[in-house]
């Protein structure tokens, strides 16, 4: 039996861990055109964009042989809670013999949480499986750490796509590792390498940067998001995003992180917890704006049930934090040509008003 | 004091409490009328493009209200009214989206949460956090929510009797008139659909009137109880998190595993998130059992004929499997001679 799972950000890591527990596992194809296709094909027309990408996505994996689909579930009341239950009914009526296992969020179903876990655990014995989730988690965080970093640091290249070539290149050393001295190992050597790069100097007033907020699967899928993070780098901004697999992580297991408070700094404007990301990206957005970001995108599904809410709210944060907010909707028929012309548009005059600033103040 | 309340969203199912509540605390209730054009257009002047048309229409009734010169809008948090489920995230984000994106909502917003384990949400803890805001004792608010309750009880029984929200309404206006819940001898249709989409005569063009024009006899979501609806819901591994979604997904399993109904009609609003699962739950539910199923998806464009052209020809079809070939010729062949001469 095959294993595969969703097809989200540094797939490599999930790849790891299924082998490192000794299954055979199938990578899912990135997601293409013809994987939102399949996916809008053998879908509900108003189902929200990631659910679509996930569908085709589960359909090349089965194309591919697989036979099991380990995915995360939730508890709304977001759709993408419900995601798992749907998709498989849905593999089912059209053939495919899969099974998905779902892990639902600790709170609603322990026991079937544990059972899954002992599942997975198969014949591994318990300290290998701890032992293996440490060095996993340290993969992904980091990860994380180097694709944060190197987005402050592609407007600056002086080779172009210097910076690109060097994760590249990360991303296959880590692939490598087993254990815990070899993540190391790669690590410091990442670090040496990302230190190597020659960049240009540049006066940190003349810095832009730019925060991506959003629905968690279009902000961290590049496949799907137009490579937003690359685009901005390349139009001579720093981009960060507001998710992290690792920090999502940190949250959700071990209550570690800044979750906590940018969920306050979101307070005012959603009191509660909606689902999805709403509250803390309205909190993002907040704290973007406190530590001197010089805008925001906010990317979100279609039709994301959360993110209405968010970009209901969005005009007054930004008029309130005076911070400039573009609203980016995107699903299967966004056309790449009028959100790149948005965005440039964008930048544009994010340029010229910071221009401006910086000339009033040293005249 | 004049406290404006919607007529929209979930006023079609807690609407009776809500409005005796207020009487109960000296307040004049104005209740918004009912869904217009206009009303639609001044909503979608306010609304995020894409957002759902319930509610850019509840915004269209905010505006209503605040026009007419009302001293508060009551606009619920929407929260949870069954342990472990909740509503759609814009239920739930509901007075912060009034208070950002409508001008003038933010000193006039009445607002409380809706957090309850059950459908009663008459627990007076909830409301003791609006008692500041009118200058009201706790104790009235106590009484208010126990009369309150009281209402929205008769309420439900009428609809639980077989009768529709407005004709619950309209019974619990006239209390010596009420009528008989309509019965009419010819094939069932199960008319599944939240209660703002259905019983907004705007929205759904006055669907259940139509049908019952046709010979048809409606059963809707709210006719069954809480128990008949539940039933099949409970085996499911992982059932939908929003209540009322939930609801319609129990009513559906119950008609087309009892084979209670020969037709199944889901009247959804464009744009409705939950809708887009649980249709997709219905459809599969009604390839497995055999019984016809339509979905009719409204808009603010929708037009009239469109929807009566659809529902005739899903009723002539339904009336075409359920009368034997023969006795159908031989009906058609005496209308025939009746029509011919």
């Amino acid at each position: 039996m095959k294993y595969s799972f969703p097809y989200l950000g540094n797939v490599l890591v999930y790849k790891k861990l299924l082998e490192m527990l000794g299954y055979e596992v199938v990578v899912p194809p990135r997601p293409t055109q013809k994987t939102i296709d399949l996916g809008t094909k053998n879908s509900p027309e108003f189902a929200c964009f990631p659910y679509k990408m996930l569908m085709g996505n589960y359909i090349e994996a089965c194309e591919q042989g697989a036979g099991i689909i380990v995915t995360s579930g939730g508890h709304g009341p977001c759709r993408a809670g419900f995601y798992g239950e749907l998709h498989e009914r849905t593999l089912r009526h059209m053939g495919y013999d899969v099974e998905l296992i779902i892990f639902d969020s600790i709170k609603r179903d322990l026991r079937g949480d544990v059972s899954k876990f002992f599942r997975l655990k198969g014949k591994n014995s318990l300290r290998k499986v701890i032992s293996t989730g440490r060095v996993i988690l340290r993969m992904l965080k980091d990860l994380d750490e180097f694709d944060k970093k190197i987005h402050t640091m592609i407007p600056y290249e002086t080779v172009h796509g210097s910076c690109l070539k060097a994760f590249e290149e990360i991303r296959s050393s880590y692939d490598r590792c087993w254990t815990m001295k070899e993540t190391e190992t790669a690590y410091e050597e990442a670090k040496e390498l990302l230190a190597s790069i020659k960049l240009e100097e540049v006066d940190e007033r003349d810095k832009i940067r730019i925060g991506v907020v959003g629905e968690i699967f279009v902000v961290i899928e590049s496949s799907i998001n137009m490579d937003i993070e690359n685009t901005l780098c390349s139009l001579g901004c720093e981009a960060e995003r507001s998710q992290y697999i690792g920090e999502w992580v940190d949250h959700n297991f071990f209550g570690k992180g800044r979750e906590k408070e940018i969920l306050k700094m979101g307070e005012d404007y959603i009191k509660i917890i909606i689902g999805g990301h709403a509250k803390q990206n309205v909190g993002h957005i907040v704290d973007y704006s406190k530590r001197g970001f010089d805008g925001v995108v906010h990317l979100m599904p279609f039709a994301c049930l959360p993110e209405l809410v968010s970009q209901s709210i969005i005009p007054r944060i930004s008029e309130d934090y005076g911070i400039p907010v573009l609203t980016l909707a995107i699903d299967e028929q966004s056309g790449k040509a009028n959100s790149m012309t948005r965005i440039e548009a964008f930048v544009d005059l994010i340029k010229n008003s910071k221009r401006k600033k910086m000339a009033a103040k040293t005249a | 004091m004049k406290i404006g309340i919607p007529n929209a969203l979930l006023y079609y199912y807690y609407g009776p409490f809500w409005t005796e509540f207020f009487k109960e605390l000296g307040a004049e209730v104005v209740v918004s009328h009912s869904t217009d054009k206009k009303t639609v257009d001044m909503g979608i002047g306010v609304s995020v493009p894409e957002i759902c048309v319930p509610i850019k229409i509840f915004n269209g009734h905010v505006l209503q209200l605040l026009k007419s010169g009302v001293d508060y809008v009551f606009i619920p948090r929407m929260a949870s009214v069954e342990k472990g489920k909740y509503f759609c995230p814009k239920f739930m984000g509901l007075p912060d989206m009034a208070r950002h994106s409508i001008p003038g909502v933010a000193g006039k917003l009445l607002t409380m949460d809706v957090q309850s384990r059950s459908e009663n949400i008459f627990s007076p803890k909830m409301y003791y956090s609006i008692a500041e805001k009118l200058a009201v004792s706790d104790k009235r608010i106590e009484l208010a929510c126990r009369k309150g309750a009281e209402v929205w009880r008769k309420f439900r029984k009428l609809g639980l009797g077989g009768r529709t929200i407005a004709e619950a309404f309209e019974g619990l206006k006239n209390p010596n008139r009420i009528k008989e819940p309509v019965k009419i001898d010819g094939p069932k249709i199960g008319l599944l659909g939240y209660v703002y989409d259905v019983y907004d005569e705007f929205v759904s063009m006055n669907v259940t009137e139509r049908l019952r024009q046709l010979g048809i006899n409606v059963l809707t979501f709210e006719m069954l109880s809480n128990r008949e609806l539940k039933r099949y819901i409970k085996k499911m591994k992982k059932s939908l998190f929003w209540t009322f979604s939930d609801k319609l997904l129990g009513g559906a399993y119950k008609m087309f595993r009892e084979r209670s109904v020969d037709g199944v009609i889901h009247v959804t609003a464009f744009g409705c998130g939950p809708d887009a699962f649980l249709g997709k739950l219905l459809e599969l539910e009604s390839e497995d059992s055999g019984i016809p199923f339509m979905t009719v998806r409204i808009d603010e464009h929708t037009g009239e004929n469109h929807l009566q052209t659809r529902v005739e020809a899903f009723v002539d079809m339904l009336k075409r499997k359920t009368v034997p070939v023969g006795d159908a010729i031989r009906g058609h062949a005496k209308e025939k001679d009746r029509s011919g001469g």
